[in-house]
């Protein structure tokens, strides 16, 4: 353990060295070879620790250390987390394209073609080439993007690996909170294209629909789901009421929000129709209903309790039989109940 | 001073002219392309590919011959705006060879040590554009998620990548044109759409299952589904050896489009007169080539490739190894049909179309596949319609009719060089049962020497006939023969037909009754002293090959003899 501390510790230097010393100017292609492997390295660390709590925190420890004396010496040093370390080998990258002090010949090299993939025969990884191969995988997606179903791959890709993620997490111990932490994070970080992060949700939750594997994440995700109403009611209503048919408590909370929408309603007399006053109108009325009817018709069970709780409130109304005074009654009356 | 100066430097008047108006032209393009992302746009991206790739090469030229970047500044103001902007397209940057240029061209700008303001502020840009290249996210959900899954860069798109072909590819597998039903929209669109996104991604491995499944796609409709600058891009990439692709997407590719296929025919060609290769060697080649599997599969390559060897042979009709490549081909081509043909049912005809058909069967039966005690017949009714076709032809044409008469001629004799299996039998019958050797000699110097110019093939025959008395001669006296018997022979590269004279000497030595001793030192003396080692040694190897091929199993004595024989010959090496 003390070697794997020692390397780990070495290889921030490195990295240290990489991104803000003046010391790459003599660094040659080997040494960057080496670079990119000890930062491997330290992935593969990552992969084998990540879920055993004692030697992460000793791990921890050390980076803090590491961390602590090149603040000392370096301005601006940006510190490396524990969970930065399964990006070790792109954060070495981006240190290196930063420092204006890396000699040209060692950018022209990382962005020459690269040749036929046959490096199994030198002592470190080949990294001829390994920018340019980014940059064409980057814009081939974006060749490719139009042909395919706006962002079905992108989507894809992300919705698995947040899976994946929540998987990982989970299985560290019963402690949800980082799991929580980390869905929380992702939708922070993704408030500005909401649409994008519901599409990765939708398919996340498809590709996890019948894999015996993925249950734990998959109601992890669910139960996660059901207090946030914003990413709910953006998701498709096919996918809402299969998930529905699957979950009581996600049928219950898929109810609430569809109740919560009908309660945001204001009859508009000019139009004669119920709609929502909220900055960003998600449903018309008759969507509602349709939405109602779809969730009786999956869960039959749903449509006796709902029946009465819209009696309920109804009668709170003041239990007229008008049209327009209660959005309850309007409800109930265009469900046939 | 300044006069002198267009003399000292010859290269700034005869400069490749680079115009200004074709810069400006090119950042237009630029500029639009950049600015808008409907279909129009990128169709007209691909289209110009091929000339953006030939105006950076041109760029590049020029970068190289200014002396300094502030020159180079100066002279094209709008020079890294362009560059810039094109390295934001991904049309650009997704083919090797124009990122490769766009880079080369950023390169040649930057200064190792820069003079002044504007150098320094080159330098700066250039780095700053390629990090933000490699290292920038333009998808704000993606960067979230890769920081806080720590999922590298390089593997989130070589995932988002490889998902994409794998969707597009169950796309083009399950749109097929259904001719029953016509109000089906066809799909061929989508096909065309993607293969002119292809274009650019040729030389990308992970693009390749896309691109096989392109090529394989059934062709149903009436429209070209396949874009004409896909095929093209391909074929190019193909012939400077880019390009891999699985065995059948090859096959498709060839189908879609023959320059390839002659590429792949000529460099064939090439590779086989280029070494000398024993037939075991040469059957391997022409085996891996995949060339006679894909015309198995598709008559119209078969007929291309055959019409290619044609014109070779015209122009050298006594080039051996390129007959010994159309028999080899000929010989793997049959096999791999004989292996398509329950499913298939095309007949002969239609892969021999000019050839004459009362000859077709009788030529492309192996002798391994009859008894050899029917070779005689067999030879002496080849021998007779040989002699009849040639004949009418080249009489009967005193007037115009001369071209199509030797257009006859030649395609029996072409027949002959893919069947000349045959010729070889006619050989061995010559050596082992001499009787009536007569129609045995003129097909074999009908193949050796096919066009009757000056009516030389009476004066072959003659030849022939002499050679072969004189080796039975030598071959049949039990001691070892003087010298001077065989001096005659020691002329063979002069005489007649040094290859006939040659295989009937291996023949003889193999099939003679002598011992092996003598045959042995009789072929050793001859061969050194012609100098025609490599060419006995093929001789043998085919014979060889032959015999043990065909189910005649000759005794082992024969082998034996090869065998010994085989191993002098090495040593004389």
């Amino acid at each position: 353990m003390e070697a794997v501390l020692k390397n780990l510790s070495s290889t921030v230097e490195l990295l240290a060295v990489a991104a803000y010393s003046g010391t790459v100017e003599q660094w040659e292609k080997y040494n960057v070879s080496r670079a990119f492997d000890w930062a491997r390295y330290c992935e593969h660390i990552y992969s084998r620790y990540h879920s055993n709590p004692a030697i992460r925190r000793v791990m921890e420890q050390q980076l803090e250390l590491t961390n602590q004396s090149l603040q000392d010496v370096i301005p601006g040093y940006t510190e490396v987390s524990f969970s930065d370390l399964p990006r070790l080998q792109h954060l070495l990258l981006v240190g290196l394209l930063n420092n204006p002090e890396v000699p040209i010949s060692l950018l022209k090299m990382l962005f020459d073609t690269r040749g036929p993939v046959d490096n199994m025969k030198s002592e470190y990884q080949d990294v001829t080439g390994l920018c340019s191969h980014i940059i064409q995988c980057k814009a081939a997606c974006k060749v490719l993007s139009p042909l395919t179903e706006l962002s079905a791959a992108g989507a894809e890709v992300q919705g698995r690996m947040l899976m994946e993620r929540l998987g990982a997490l989970l299985s560290r111990g019963s402690d949800t909170r980082p799991a929580e932490h980390f869905l929380g994070c992702v939708l922070q970080e993704c408030e500005g294209a909401g649409r994008q992060f519901c599409l990765v949700i939708t398919a996340a939750l498809l590709t996890t629909k019948n894999s015996a594997a993925q249950t734990a994440p998959r109601e992890f995700l669910l139960d996660w789901l059901q207090n946030k109403h914003s990413v709910l009611q953006s998701l498709p209503a096919t996918l809402l009421i299969d998930l529905a048919k699957e979950h009581k408590k996600f049928r219950d909370a898929y109810c609430d929000v569809l109740k919560k929408w009908a309660s945001d309603m204001e009859y508009i007399i000019s139009e004669g129709e119920w709609v929502q006053t909220s900055t960003n109108p998600t449903v018309s009325f008759q969507k509602l209903t349709e939405r109602f009817m779809a969730l009786f018709e999956a869960c039959p069970s749903l449509r006796a309790k709902t029946e009465k709780e819209l009696k309920a409130l109804k009668i709170s109304d003041g239990d007229f039989d008008v049209k327009g005074l209660s959005v309850w009654g309007d409800l109930l009356s265009a469900l046939n109940m | 001073m300044s006069e002198l100066q267009p003399l000292s430097q010859p290269q700034q008047t005869a400069e490749p002219l680079l115009n200004v108006q074709e810069m400006q032209f090119w950042l237009d393009k630029a500029v639009a392309w950049g600015q808008a992302d409907s279909p129009d746009t990128q169709k007209d991206t691909c289209l110009h590919l091929n000339r953006l790739r030939d105006f950076l090469q041109q760029l590049l030229a020029h970068i190289s011959n200014m002396s300094s970047t502030a020159e180079t500044m100066k002279k094209l103001p709008l020079l890294g705006q362009f560059l810039g902007r094109l390295c934001w397209n991904p049309y650009v940057t997704a083919g090797d060879t124009s990122r490769n240029l766009l880079l080369q061209c950023l390169w040649g700008l930057y200064s190792e040590h820069p003079s002044n303001a504007v150098e320094r502020k080159a330098n700066q840009w250039i780095r700053k554009v390629l990090c933000q290249l490699a290292t920038e996210e333009d998808d704000g959900v993606a960067q979230a998620l890769m920081k806080h899954m720590g999922v590298p860069a390089k593997e989130y798109h070589l995932n988002v990548l490889t998902k994409m072909v794998a969707l597009l590819q169950e796309n083009v597998g399950k749109s097929c044109c259904s001719l029953s039903n016509i109000n089906q929209r066809c799909s061929c669109d989508n096909i065309l759409a993607t293969s002119d996104a292809c274009v650019p991604l040729i030389t990308c491995p992970e693009a390749s299952p896309l691109i096989g499944a392109l090529l394989q796609q059934p062709v149903t409709c009436v429209k070209e589904a396949l874009s004409e600058d896909f095929l093209d891009a391909l074929s190019s990439a193909y012939s400077s050896r880019n390009l891999s692709l699985e065995e059948q997407a090859l096959v498709s590719l060839w189908h879609h489009s023959l320059p390839s296929l002659e590429e792949a025919v000529l460099s064939l060609l090439e590779s086989v007169t280029n070494t000398t290769s024993t037939p075991q060697m040469l059957h391997q080649q022409v085996a891996q080539s995949l060339l006679p599997k894909a015309c198995a599969q598709h008559c119209s390559l078969f007929l291309v490739t055959n019409d290619i060897f044609r014109s070779v042979l015209k122009q050298a009709e006594g080039n051996e190894s390129v007959k010994s490549l159309v028999q080899t081909f000929t010989r793997c081509f049959l096999w791999e049909l004989a292996l398509l043909q329950p499913q298939t049912s095309v007949s002969l005809k239609a892969f021999f179309p000019q050839s004459p058909p009362s000859l077709l069967v009788p030529l492309l039966t192996l002798p391994s596949e009859m008894p050899q005690e029917s070779w005689r017949n067999h030879l002496n009714w080849l021998s007779g319609s040989l002699q009849r076709l040639t004949e009418e032809e080249e009489e009967g044409n005193g007037d115009s009719r001369s071209t199509r008469g030797h257009y006859k001629v030649f395609e029996t004799w072409f027949l002959l060089v893919q069947c000349a299996h045959w010729v070889q039998a006619a050989v061995q019958l010559l050596v082992t049962s001499p009787e009536d050797c007569g129609p045995l000699l003129r097909l074999l110097t009908f193949y050796h020497h096919p066009t009757n110019r000056w009516h030389h093939r009476a004066l072959q025959l003659v030849g022939a006939r002499e050679a072969w008395e004189h080796l039975r001669s030598v071959f049949s006296v039990s001691a070892r023969p003087p010298i001077d018997r065989l001096q005659s022979l020691v002329t063979l590269p002069s005489s007649p037909a040094p290859l006939l004279t040659l295989s009937l000497l291996v023949n003889f030595a193999v099939f003679c009754q002598q011992p092996l001793s003598v045959s042995t030192e009789i072929l050793q003396t001859v061969v050194h002293h012609s100098g025609l080692v490599d060419e006995a040694a093929c001789v043998l190897s085919s014979l060889e090959l032959r015999l043990s091929e065909g189910s005649c199993l000759s005794n082992d004595r024969v082998h034996l003899r090869i065998k010994e024989l085989q191993k002098t010959l090495t040593h004389m090496h």
